[in-house]
Order: C-alpha cells, then sequence, then structure tokens
C-alpha cells in the first residue's frame, strides 16, 4: 500500500459517497427504513426481557450492545464497501475483466465500486441501540470503535471469502450469500446459547464470534487479552481473505473457470 | 378447467418449475430453519429456566416457533420479482396481454409455495420434532396444516401488494423490510402475542398480522387464540380486504402508466 | 520503430467443465468426477500492430477475439508464444501496462450511472495517478474536442447512448493511452451518433498517435475508422491486411466487386469454415 493506493482509495469512497448522495430523498428514506426495520426487530428482545429480566446472565443491555454493535459493523462494511455483496457475481460474470485493464488493487476497486446506503440505516440504529444499552461513556467510546471497526473487518473478511470460492467452484453465489447472511443470524445471539462443538464453530468456519460475541466482550469486559485476540483475529482473517482472492484471480488469469455446454 | 384459469395455472407451472432449479436456495432455507430452530430452543430452555411466565413449555414454544416460521419462509419474495417486471418495463407488455398482471404474479407465488411449503413443512417438522423430542397431538397439526396455507397464501397476497408499489417507488425492499418486522412483532413470530405489553397486543388486534401467524400457530400452545371457525372467517375477511386494496392499487398504477407513458 | 503489439505464435486452450446433463447422480458425478474438455481458444496466433494503426479485429462469434484482446490486456496469461505490447509482457506486467492503455466496452459502462461524467472523470485522474493541473486541463481540452460541455455535469442516467459513448470514449483516453481497445464502440446507436463516434475516434487517433485495436460487427467502424482487418476463425489468423483489399481476398467465383462489405466478410468467414474442414 503506498500513498497513491490510499489516494486512490479515498477517492473512490468520495465518489461514492457522491453517488449515495445523488439518490438525495431516495436515500433518506431507506436509511430511515432500514433503521426502522432493525429497531422493529429488536422489539422482540425488549418485550421478552421486560419478563425475563436476565437470561443466562445476560440482561437487555447486554443484548443491545451486542445488536447494535454488529448492526453498526455491518452496516459499516455494506456502506463502505458494499461491492462484498456483490462480490461472487462480478467474478462469475466476468465483471473483473474492466478492473483488471486498470493500474489499481483489482480487490479494492471491486469492494468500493459500489455502496449499499441502507447500510447507514443500520450504523444509525446499531449506534442508537449502544447509546441506550448504558455501555456508552467516554472510557467505553474507544474499545467500542475497536470492537466496531474489528467486526466491520470480519464482516467484509468473512465476505470476500466466502464469495472468492466462486472462482474455483463458478455458480456459487447463493450458497456463498446464505452462508454470509447464517454469518449475521449467528452474530446476533447471545453466546451462552451454543453449545461448546458449535462454539467452536463459531470461532472458525463461520467466525460469528469474532463478529459479535467477542467484540461484545471487549466492551463489556475490557481485557488486553480479549482485545489482542479480536484485533489479531481480525487481522488474520482479513490477510486470509485477501491471500485467497488474490490466488482465485491468478486463477481467474489462467482462464480455466467453470462453465458449461452440453 | 376454464381457459382463463388454466391461464393462470400454467404461470403458476412455470414458477414451481423454476423452483426446482434453485435448489441450493431451497436447501439455504432448510438450513436457515434447522439454526434458527436450534437457536430458539436453547433460548426457550434458557428463558423457562429464568422464569418465563407463559401458558406453554419450551418445546410447545419451539413448534409455536416452527410453524410460524413455516409460513413467513416459504412466502416467495415476489415483490422482488414484480419490482424487476416493472423497473425493466417489461410491464408494458405484459398490461397488452389478456391476463391480469395481479393475478398472473399472484399465480406465480402460488406456484411457489406449491413446492416450498411441502418441503419447509417437512423441515419443520423434523426440526422441531428432533429439538424437543415431542410432537405435538395430530389433532392439531390437522387444523394447523390447511390454515398454515391458507395463510401462507394470504401473506403471498400481501407481497403481490408490496411489489405493485414499484409503480412509484424506486426501490420496494425497504418496505418489505419494515413490513416483514412489523409482521414478526404484530403477528407474534417469535414471542407469543400475550408475552408483548398490552399496548403492542391491541396494535396487533387492528392488523392482518396476528391472522397470518399467531393464531395458526396457537393450536400447538395449550390454549388457541381462536376457535378454528373463527380464524377461518377473520382470515377471509382480511383476504378481502387485501384483495380490494390490490385491485385499487393496480388500477391507480395503470392509470398513472397511461397518463405518463413509459 | 517498436511496435505497438506483437504477437509471436500465441496459444492459449481452456480447459472447460462439461455438464453431464440434468438429474442427481450426473449431477453428482459432475461434481466430483468433472467432465473435461480442452477448447483451443487461439492457436499459433502471430501479428503485429505498428504505432498509430487503426486495426479491425473481427472474426465469427466465437473465434477467439476477446480472448485475443485479453491476453493483450494482461487478464489471461497465454499457454504459449511470446506477446509484447508497448514493450511491456502483458500478463507479467499488467499493472504498468494499465498505465498506459484504455479500454471502451460498448456494452459495458466505465461511467458511474447516478454520477455527471466529471466525477468519473475524477476518479479515473486518481487511478491512473495523472497530475491535477494536468488532468484538469486534459478534461478541458477533451470537452471542447468531443463537445461535452452540456453533458459532462448531467448524470450519466439522463444521457443518451450517443451522447454516454462520446463520454466513454473521453474518459478512456484521459491518460493519454498508447493504445486503445474498443469493443463494439457503436453498437446501439442511430446512424448519425455512429457518424460522430467514428470521426472522434479517427481524429484522436491521428492527432495523439494512438492505436487503436478495434472489435465490431459493423463493417461501417471497419471501413471508417480502421486502415488495417485482421480476420480470425477458430484461433488461426485467416486474413490480414489493409480494408482496402479485403475484397480481393475472397477466393472462388464469387462476384463480389460490388457487394457491400458484410457479404464480403461473411464469405470470407465460410472460406475460413471451409479450410479449416478440409483435410
Amino acid at each position: 500500500m503506498n500513498r497513491n493506493s490510499l489516494v486512490f482509495a479515498r477517492s473512490l469512497l468520495a465518489t461514492n459517497v457522491k453517488a449515495a448522495l445523488a439518490l438525495r430523498g431516495a436515500l433518506a428514506t431507506q436509511v430511515a427504513l432500514m433503521a426502522l426495520n432493525n429497531l422493529t426487530f429488536f422489539v422482540f428482545w425488549w418485550a421478552l426481557m421486560a419478563r425475563v429480566p436476565v437470561i443466562r446472565g445476560w440482561r437487555l443491555g447486554d443484548v443491545q450492545l451486542l445488536f447494535g454493535l454488529v448492526a453498526a459493523a455491518f452496516g459499516l462494511t455494506v456502506a463502505l464497501a458494499g461491492g462484498v455483496r456483490q462480490l461472487g457475481r462480478f467474478i462469475e460474470d466476468g465483471d473483473l475483466d474492466t478492473l483488471l485493464t486498470q493500474p489499481r488493487s483489482v480487490l479494492v476497486y471491486a469492494l468500493g465500486m459500489r455502496s449499499h446506503p441502507p447500510g447507514i440505516g443500520d450504523v444509525v440504529s446499531g449506534a442508537f441501540l449502544i447509546a441506550t444499552s448504558g455501555y456508552l461513556s467516554l472510557r467505553s467510546a474507544p474499545l467500542l470503535i475497536v470492537a466496531i471497526g474489528a467486526s466491520a473487518v470480519m464482516f467484509l473478511a468473512t465476505g470476500v471469502l466466502f464469495f472468492s470460492v466462486a472462482f474455483w467452484l463458478g455458480r456459487v453465489e447463493s450458497i456463498a450469500r446464505q452462508m454470509w447472511e447464517l454469518l449475521i443470524t449467528f452474530s446476533l445471539y447471545p453466546e451462552p446459547l451454543f453449545g461448546g462443538v458449535l462454539r467452536l464453530a463459531l470461532f472458525t468456519i463461520l467466525p460469528a464470534g469474532f463478529v459479535g460475541y467477542l467484540p461484545a466482550a471487549v466492551v463489556r469486559t475490557p481485557s488486553l487479552p480479549h482485545v489482542c485476540l479480536l484485533v489479531g483475529g481480525a487481522a488474520a482473517y482479513l490477510a486470509l481473505a485477501v491471500a485467497v482472492f488474490n490466488r482465485g484471480l491468478r486463477r481467474y488469469a489462467s482462464g480455466s473457470r467453470f462453465s458449461t455446454f452440453g | 378447467m376454464t381457459p382463463a384459469v388454466a391461464k393462470y395455472v400454467a404461470f403458476a407451472r412455470v414458477a414451481a418449475a423454476q423452483v426446482r432449479h434453485e435448489r441450493s436456495d431451497l436447501a439455504g432455507r432448510v438450513l436457515f430453519f434447522a439454526v434458527i430452530l436450534g437457536v430458539f430452543s436453547s433460548l426457550w430452555r434458557a428463558a423457562v429456566d429464568a422464569g418465563l411466565p407463559v401458558g406453554a413449555d419450551s418445546k410447545q414454544l419451539l413448534w409455536y416457533l416452527a410453524i410460524t416460521e413455516w409460513i413467513t419462509l416459504s412466502t416467495p419474495q415476489i415483490h422482488l420479482d414484480i419490482q424487476d417486471t416493472i423497473r425493466r418495463g417489461d410491464v408494458i407488455y405484459r398490461l397488452g396481454r389478456p391476463a391480469s398482471f395481479v393475478l398472473a404474479e399472484l399465480a406465480a407465488g402460488l406456484g411457489l409455495l406449491a413446492v416450498r411449503l411441502p418441503v419447509l413443512g417437512l423441515a419443520a417438522v423434523g426440526c422441531a420434532a428432533w429439538f424437543t423430542g415431542w410432537v405435538p397431538p395430530l389433532t392439531a397439526l390437522a387444523i394447523v396444516v390447511p390454515i398454515g396455507i391458507a395463510a401462507a397464501v394470504m401473506l403471498t397476497a400481501l407481497h403481490v401488494w408490496i411489489g405493485l408499489l414499484a409503480f412509484w417507488l424506486q426501490d420496494v425492499s425497504p418496505v418489505y423490510w419494515v413490513c416483514q418486522k412489523l409482521l414478526f412483532v404484530l403477528g407474534g413470530m417469535m414471542l407469543p402475542l400475550q408475552l408483548y405489553p398490552e399496548l403492542v397486543q391491541r396494535l396487533a388486534a387492528l392488523t392482518p398480522c396476528p391472522v397470518l401467524l399467531a393464531a395458526p400457530a396457537s393450536f400447538v400452545l395449550g390454549s388457541p387464540a381462536m376457535a378454528p371457525r373463527t380464524l377461518i372467517v377473520r382470515l377471509a375477511l382480511w383476504s378481502g380486504a387485501i384483495a380490494l386494496g390490490m385491485r385499487w392499487t393496480f388500477r391507480r398504477a395503470a392509470a398513472d402508466l397511461m397518463i405518463n407513458g413509459g | 520503430m517498436q511496435p505497438a503489439v506483437q504477437l509471436n505464435r500465441v496459444s492459449k486452450s481452456f480447459r472447460v467443465r462439461r455438464a453431464r446433463g440434468g438429474g442427481m447422480t450426473a449431477r453428482a458425478r459432475d461434481l466430483f468426477r468433472p467432465l473435461t474438455e480442452t477448447v483451443q481458444a487461439i492457436d499459433s496466433l502471430s501479428f503485429s500492430i505498428a504505432p498509430g494503426e487503426r486495426v479491425a479485429f473481427i472474426g465469427p462469434n466465437g473465434a477467439g477475439k476477446s480472448t485475443t484482446l485479453k491476453v493483450l490486456a494482461g487478464i489471461l496469461r497465454p499457454d504459449a508464444g511470446e506477446v509484447r505490447v508497448l514493450g511491456f509482457v502483458p500478463s507479467d506486467e499488467r499493472r504498468r501496462l494499465a498505465f498506459h492503455i484504455g479500454t471502451v466496452f460498448g456494452q459495458r459502462s466505465q461511467l458511474w450511472y447516478q454520477l455527471p461524467p466529471r466525477d468519473t472523470f475524477e476518479l479515473l485522474g486518481r487511478v491512473y495517478e495523472i497530475d491535477r493541473r494536468q488532468h484538469r486541463r486534459r478534461v478541458e481540452m477533451l470537452t471542447t474536442l468531443f463537445q461535452l460541455d452540456a453533458l459532462v455535469d448531467t448524470p450519466v442516467r439522463h444521457l443518451s447512448l450517443g451522447e454516454r459513448m462520446r463520454c466513454e470514449i473521453a474518459a478512456s483516453l484521459l491518460h493519454s493511452p498508447r493504445l486503445l481497445f474498443l469493443d463494439e464502440p457503436t453498437i446501439g446507436l442511430d446512424v448519425s451518433a455512429k457518424a460522430a463516434i467514428r470521426d472522434l475516434l479517427q481524429t484522436e487517433s491521428e492527432r495523439e498517435r494512438v492505436t487503436l485495436l478495434l472489435t465490431s460487427h459493423d463493417t461501417g467502424d471497419i471501413e471508417r475508422v480502421c486502415t488495417r482487418v485482421i480476420v480470425i476463425t477458430h484461433g488461426r489468423l485467416l486474413w490480414d491486411g489493409p480494408v482496402a483489399a479485403l475484397r480481393s481476398a475472397v477466393i472462388g467465383n464469387r462476384a463480389l466487386d460490388e457487394a457491400p462489405l458484410d457479404e464480403v466478410i461473411r464469405a470470407l468467414y465460410a472460406d475460413g469454415a471451409r479450410r479449416r474442414c478440409a483435410p
């Protein structure tokens, strides 16, 4: 990453923001509706915990924190690197060709080329839930930033990883997307609900643990080992995702792609 | 079968055939179903342990969820197909043909339902039985199945109605998401309605939501929300209201189209 | 003078998986033991293009045109042979080469749909690391030359196809590339828009000594813009020469001197097919 890459990334982001703002009224509506969507869903937890204040050691504030973190992180990812949602399709449709003729990182370009403005609604609702969870304070603010940032990186990394499978197996867009959505589902529920074997899976192949549980733990019970594990884990996943993508890109360049003609 | 009816059956058949080609999507839904039931079986046990006051045990609550999920997961996102048709301008050709656009789309939705309902129904029964080790009395299931199917049909009609909004809105997805979440809350999808605050229950009574999810599923709880006959009558009345609403919306849309052109 | 493009006995084949057909067992077998077959997309292809030349690159569908272009752009790595584009080896030096080539795809847009072209120009300035002041001057110059004053601040979704293509070509020239690849640049345009685009391409290429490599099914593009035609079929070179000499290329007893150019080309393809089938 040199200075020109950063300049490019910043310019790509700025263009994305401009494109989102070009929608004006529609943008505001989408953002508001997405925020409303998340908050309405959360009414379930609010009602449940009004009846049962503590479930396996988790209170409403804890669930709000978890939900808010995941929502904010997800929103950030799809608003800034929205291309990840279409990465599978880009690969399968050969849309990477245009990017390959330009002198910039194909991955960064592909990710930054699209933005999903409703993600801003996710960020807004997430922020609201965190703010009213009781975990927002001057002391916790830097931890929250680290938590949301790491979780967003995890979303990005897992998305890139899952969709990059298309380089090898072709039409896996639907399955990859469902796996990615499954990741979100798992990360929204408090971790004490999951048994031993599942917990292992949730920290490895479907790393919902790094997306929801660990970031929340970093804020609820701050400790240096937790922070290191979170940041290290996110960085490792990102490195893996980039490596897999680049490997896949080389395969793309060799031209052997799955195609069916009978 | 009269030619008029045969034409719509044909639409339904085509849609049904399409689902059989999207096997991975269906498999994904089944997997999601299993995951959600697994998570909630754990959650309900934890909640009941923590003292959840409801006239049902955790096994019944899980079956309740299995049924509400069965209905919602089977219902196709036909609003997206309708939005595509309207956006691409294909709708102009459809209006010129001797088939009601709305009925055709509804028929397509029913075709999709015809494939999903049985598959997801089996998944529902299988997963719920697996996680609880219990099956509700067959008399209860005998009522749930036909009423559940009727509810799914009505929900499909609602999705078609949302799709029609694409005549005026850039993107109907956020509207769909909000409606879906409202349904989750006011229809008592995850949590039976009696556990929500008074205000929410009174609000719900003004909408078709309880009739769509909570009431049909409540037959596996100790005490059903209402007698089968009452439920059927209410379903019929709400269906009538939705049908009228769709007709009015479509008339407005067609009129707008004729005034403003393509 | 170093050629802009040089291919020497370049070959590229693909291993393609063939589906056995429908049915569960067939699909399961496809997953675990796939049937592969080798498709020879380009076979020992050689040609060379001088700087500033305007070459039409044509052939029937499936002839290997897009594969060749991808090899030239560095998107695909050839199995055999040597490729040099502007002195670079494309598959090894893709990024460095990218600074000097431009692409225009008739069916894909590189302009952001919701934004005015000016915003895409701005982004491209960053992509190609163009100095700010130089970039501004270049945008002004291209805007004047291509008559984009009224268009450059209008969102792309409000532009007609012809207007959009003019902006696309301007965008592809922003970084002063020495070589421009064009894939169906006039597709879907009306007659006057086509004429405008062709004029632009010809004058720009002459003015800035940009080498053009154009694929098109429109014979008007070939005749009006290009001076040379390379025809490939089944991955092999069929004919290479000046546009004017194309008519005499067709062997056989068909009187084609007065025929329109697409008749000539069709006959040429048929010849090529016949020659390939002959032992």
